[in-house]
């Protein structure tokens, strides 16, 4: 046996899913190699025949063959290309060179499929897939430009995933694309898993409360950061794009906002201001008023309040953690659960939060508004990582609260602008406040 | 980047201790009383709170007086005494018997300003009544959900233009002011009613130095430009209803004397006639009733040199202010006033108006 | 990059911090009459010095003062940073008691002073630590969420307003100008506007546009002094320490859920404060680091918020603040008087020393 074809085996190793057919591919005899899992081999040797089948001398049937893909002769080359899904042709089982061809694939990928995670009003419902191939495909569907430049990389040692970068030429920002580009290719040993792993490679802390890398599954919106000088990445398996630098207003403005006229989209994005301020305020805020400053409260309200904590057995902050652990239980179960079961926990969670805690006296029911209303405030942010954010950072607030009253409110609001404000990823600021006033000169 | 975790980290732990460290107690562990009562001893004071009771049905009240030497000493002992601690963020109403307020309140009211628990914008009354009798039938007031004497004073339930509304501010830069002093409300209790409003005292430097009527009171309100809409003049041949008010003032200084010319517009509605007299008379003589009353309103202020319309206020431009000290004595009581009565019949209402 | 908005900003919100707890008492105290006499000599005084300020910067630019200083040699350094640096600390220290102080007195009765000055120092050293621009983009926030509830409550503090007490208009008597209290004042005249020479290279600006922060700190020192003393009386408001809060407890507004509604307002400026706080500690550090580079600017920053917090746990009480506040006054004067004007000569003779 050819030292090359047992270096290939040797180092894809014992798989039960490689194979080694000898083919007569018309009159010449070949040897397929591929994995099985990952090439359909019957339709790929149809293929392949139907291509061959003028009748040329053996020796020019060779020099076809080796047309039809690329000439390998590198072990470990091969042994990429065939997990990516190549079939390779080689001549006989001692041929030093083998002919990896793009084979017709097994159907591993979904359909382009509808947005599942980000809802949008008025806005295109396709969404991107675990294929970066065709996210990148949805995105020049998108942005029929020549100036999409698209780059591919591939990193990592024992897992290599494909990574790609999308930009527009002219309008992206240059010292980001060079930075970016600079920690891609200098950190192109790092094997990429996840989110996290994306942001250690582009040398940005993984320590953030906050997003420091946009992910969107709308293609309409990664296509618009391009607009906006942005870099969009896609990482082979992750279903979204990632979107470079993440700022601030992303939390608040959605592209899909401007299918709608002008003043609505005004409204909508300072509904969802104020749903985060909401968010953030309201918890602190009843503690605020609680327990350490009654007096900023109305009489009426006060009595009121007074009226329903009449019972309750332990301190507003505490009586506020606990319903909120419970309410951040019930949101993380429902995402858990199958379908089925989802409507279990919704009615279980409803009665117990919003029933039988306050006839139990065990909370007051203002707390349960506050509580309601937090929840659905929080809900209006956009995207999953910053409705996370937002639910975490109320705590700080809501400690703050509790310690220094209304005075807390504020600085905890204080000390959270103060936190965003330090926050930079790639040299961009959270709070980049050009880029909110630059969409003008973009066109 | 790992000391800023390490911060975040700490974070927490260094506050949550804190939280337990000093008493923020829960608003259903405070007592919040809604009026409190001052009364004169002979040594000391009495104090009443006038507490709502929140229980699991309806707001109940609850009565509870202490004695002692200073007021927070009361409100300390009644604090001990009961099973929550006493918090006076929320007194609304501040209600002082008769005696009290003739010997001076300064002191009482610079102690709410300086402690900033009573708010500044707490009503304060005179109980023309036995003080522990007039807070002993609010417990058994029915009703009023344990507001019941707040609801009085405030603006957008029972007030009425014939009820003087200080604040306890306004009492406090009375005390102060050199040309301006307060009238405030004068309560005791009702027959049928829980309270009835006896008029208004005058407060001059903190101190009641005269006594005024309702209707004076509503003359009050229309010179400081409150609104006096809804009130109903009853007059021989009609009755009719102000709609709108509005003043205006000419203050003149000549020879070390005030002139004061005031231009008082009343808008009316007629309700009642009696018989059928012509829109003039109807006029005519509300002028004169309002004129009158007037006059006599000022005549009565002047001889108490107490300055509760504020007059000096429109000469503070003309006076140096090292003589304005004196205004209340030295330029007041000379104050040449001129009140001009304008009556305006706005409508007659669904019926048409026909002389004769 | 222009931040010019940032800086306009950072300038407003650092003044209005300063201007709305004490300067009113101070004024009110300082003379009988005419208050507008020492409000307009102060606000005169305070822009012609910044303009001063300003043009001496544009001699060096994209220079700050201690790169400007320690260009002319070590002397000036000493003369010059080294008050500033002092003026920094001291006016660190007193801010923080003194806020602290009025925060226990007016809001929070229960909660220990150790604990607000914690809170007090511990936010503006997170944000100090963070750096310049952090600072100022969190003014930028800052202003966006908390700005509309201060000219909301300016708007609505005319309720209870006597227009007749705005005379007597006129006063012969220019005798405040020596009265501690009017020098006291100066504490919110002088604070604010150092951090102007000391940003430039991190942060550039249009000089011109500051111009346009004088539109908003001048109508703030008035309304400040104003809006308490045309609703009490100056008898009245000269027995309170704070008046422009007190002239805000007596506004009734029913249609809002919250009684006190003006708390907000106040503890907003406290948020204005607490920026204040933040750009000084870094200010200061800059001082230090520049004389000793090999430190690390976090650990400056930590040792300073320390030594601050020690020194306002020494202060016992609301008489050694006053009694601080006079002794600041002359560290105060000399840096509003000698900074400008050095930088506006040293500016004058290096153009000299080019041609």
């Amino acid at each position: 046996m050819n030292s090359l074809i047992k270096e290939i085996k040797d180092s894809i190793g014992d798989n039960d899913d490689l194979f080694f057919t000898e083919h007569q591919l018309t009159d010449l005899s070949v040897v397929f190699i591929g994995l099985n899992s990952l090439v359909d081999l019957g339709p790929s040797i149809k293929q392949l025949e139907k291509m061959g089948q003028k009748n040329y001398s053996s020796k020019e049937k060779l020099k076809q063959i080796s047309q039809l893909g690329e000439i390998k002769r590198n072990a470990s080359e091969i042994t990429s290309l065939l997990l990516e899904g190549k079939l390779m042709i080689a001549i006989s089982l001692n041929s030093d060179s083998v002919v990896s061809v793009d084979p017709v694939p097994v159907k591993l990928n979904r359909a382009i499929d509808q947005i599942t995670n980000e809802n949008t009003m008025l806005g295109p419902l396709v969404s991107f897939n675990e294929d970066s191939l065709t996210n990148i495909g949805v995105m020049r569907k998108q942005l029929l430009s020549e100036k999409i430049r698209v780059k591919h990389f591939r990193t990592g040692i024992h897992h290599k995933k494909a990574l790609s970068l999308i930009y527009y030429e002219g309008i992206v920002e240059e010292n980001l694309l060079e930075t970016v580009v600079k920690e891609i290719k200098g950190n192109s040993k790092s094997d990429l898993y996840s989110l996290q792993d994306v942001t250690k490679m582009l040398g940005i802390t993984p320590y953030s409360i906050v997003p420091r890398v946009k992910t969107t599954e709308i293609p309409s919106e990664a296509a618009q950061s391009l607009l906006k000088g942005k870099i969009v990445l896609f990482l082979d398996g992750l279903p979204f794009a990632l979107i470079l630098p993440s700022v601030f207003i992303d939390m608040f403005f959605l592209e899909s906002d401007k299918n709608l006229t002008f003043p609505l989209m005004i409204s909508l994005r300072s509904l969802r201001i104020a749903g985060t301020l909401i968010a953030l305020i309201f918890p602190g805020l009843y503690v605020a008023l609680v327990a350490v400053n009654p007096e900023v409260l109305r009489l009426e309200l006060a009595l009121s309040i007074a009226q329903s904590r009449e019972g309750v057995p332990y301190p507003a902050f505490i009586e506020i953690i606990i319903m909120l652990v419970v309410l951040e239980l019930i949101m993380e179960a429902s995402v858990r659960l199958p379908k089925s079961i989802g409507p279990t926990i919704t009615m279980v969670g409803g009665i117990i939060l919003g029933q039988a805690a306050v006839e139990a006296q065990l909370v007051s029911n203002l707390l349960v508004i506050v509580l309601a209303a937090t929840t659905i405030a929080n809900s209006t942010v956009i995207g999953v990582q910053n409705l996370i954010s937002i639910r975490l950072l109320k705590y700080i607030v809501l400690i703050f609260s509790s310690v220094f009253g209304v005075l807390g409110i504020l600085a905890g609001v204080f000390f959270i602008c103060a936190y965003l404000a330090g926050v930079s990823s790639i040299g961009v600021p959270y709070l980049n406040f050009k880029h909110s006033k630059g969409e003008g000169n973009n066109g | 980047m790992l000391k800023k975790m390490l911060i975040f980290s700490l974070l927490p732990f260094l506050l949550f201790p804190l939280s337990g460290c000093w008493d923020n107690r829960d608003i259903n562990h405070r007592v919040m009383p809604i009026s409190i009562g001052v009364a004169k001893m002979d040594e000391g004071y009495k104090v009443f709170l006038q507490i709502p009771e929140p229980s699991s049905e309806s707001l109940g009240t609850r009565i509870v007086t202490g004695e002692g030497e200073t007021i927070n000493q009361i409100i300390d002992n009644i604090s001990v005494n009961m099973e929550s601690a006493v918090d006076l963020l929320h007194v609304k109403v501040i209600v002082v018997d008769k005696r009290l307020a003739e010997e001076g309140l300064n002191d009482l009211i610079s102690g709410f300003i300086r402690s900033r628990d009573v708010s500044a914008k707490a009503v304060i009354a005179i109980c023309d009544d036995n003080i522990d009798q007039f807070f002993e039938s609010m417990e058994n007031a029915e009703g009023g959900e344990g507001t019941i004497l707040l609801d009085y004073f405030e603006k957008y339930s029972g007030w009425d233009p014939h009820v003087a509304l200080s604040r306890v501010w306004e009492v406090y830069r009375s005390s102060h002011s050199y040309t301006r002093d307060v009238a405030i409300p004068m309560i005791k209790r009702g027959q049928t009613t829980f309270l009835e409003i006896v008029g208004s005292a005058v407060i001059k430097n903190g101190r009641l130095v005269e006594v005024i009527s309702s209707d004076e009171t509503l003359l009050y309100n229309a010179f400081n430009n409150k609104s006096t809409r809804g009130k109903i003049e009853i007059l021989d041949d009609a009755s009719v209803m102000i709609l709108s008010n509005d003043t205006d003032y000419k203050a003149e200084f000549t020879d070390q004397t005030p002139h004061l010319q005031t231009t008082f517009n009343f808008s009316v509605m007629i309700l009642e006639t009696n018989g059928n007299p012509s829109a003039q008379d109807i006029k005519m003589n509300l002028e004169e009733l309002l004129l009158d009353r007037y006059k006599a309103l000022i005549v009565k202020l002047k001889t108490s040199e107490a300055d509760i319309l504020g007059i000096g206020q429109h000469f503070r431009k003309e006076i140096p202010r090292k003589d304005l000290k004196n205004w209340r004595s030295d330029y007041y009581p000379n104050l040449a006033f001129n009140p001009i009565i304008q009556v305006d019949i706005q409508n007659y209402g669904n019926l048409k108006h026909t002389t004769n | 990059m222009d931040r010019s908005v940032q800086v306009v900003m950072m300038y407003i919100l650092t003044h209005l911090g300063l201007i709305f707890f004490l300067y009113p008492s101070n004024i009110i105290e300082s003379t009988d009459q005419g208050h507008w006499i020492p409000i307009s000599l102060g606000i005169v005084i305070h822009i012609i010095f910044v303009l001063v300020y300003l043009k001496g910067l544009s001699f060096f630019p994209r220079r700050n003062i201690i790169m400007i200083y320690s260009s002319f040699g070590k002397v000036y350094l000493i003369l010059f940073l080294l008050p500033i640096f002092l003026y920094f600390i001291s006016a660190v220290t007193i801010t923080v008691r003194a806020y602290s102080e009025i925060l226990t007195i007016i809001f929070l009765a229960n909660t220990p002073l150790w604990a607000v000055m914690a809170l007090l120092l511990f936010i503006p050293f997170f944000l100090a630590i963070q750096g310049v621009q952090a600072i100022f983009r969190t003014g930028i926030l800052v202003s966006f969420l908390f700005l509309p509830f201060l000219v909301f409550i300016l708007i609505v503090s005319f309720q209870n307003v006597d227009a007749s007490y705005i005379y007597p208009l006129w006063n012969n008597d220019f005798s405040f100008m020596t009265k501690q209290s009017y020098i006291n004042s100066f504490f919110a005249i002088s604070g604010g506007f150092l951090f102007l020479g000391f940003i430039q290279p991190e942060i550039s600006y249009k000089h011109k546009k500051i111009v346009i922060a004088f539109a908003a700190v001048v109508p703030a020192f008035i309304l400040s002094v104003y809006i308490p003393l045309l609703t009490f009386g100056k008898a009245t408001a000269e027995t309170f320490l704070f008046p422009f809060v007190l002239a805000l407890d007596t506004i009734t507004l029913s249609w809002i859920m919250f009684d006190r509604a003006t708390v907000f307002f106040l503890l907003s400026l406290i948020t204005f404060i607490m920026l204040f706080i933040s750009l000084v500690l870094w200010k200061a550090s800059i001082i230090i680091h520049h004389s000793l580079p090999s430190i690390k600017p976090v650990y400056i920053v930590v040792s300073l918020t320390f030594v601050i917090y020690i020194a306002c746990l020494l202060i016992p009480n609301w008489q050694q603040v006053q009694m601080l506040f006079k002794w600041n006054s002359v560290l105060r004067f000399y840096v509003l008087l000698t900074v400008p004007l050095s930088i506006y000569f040293l500016g004058h003779l290096s153009k000299k020393k080019v041609y």
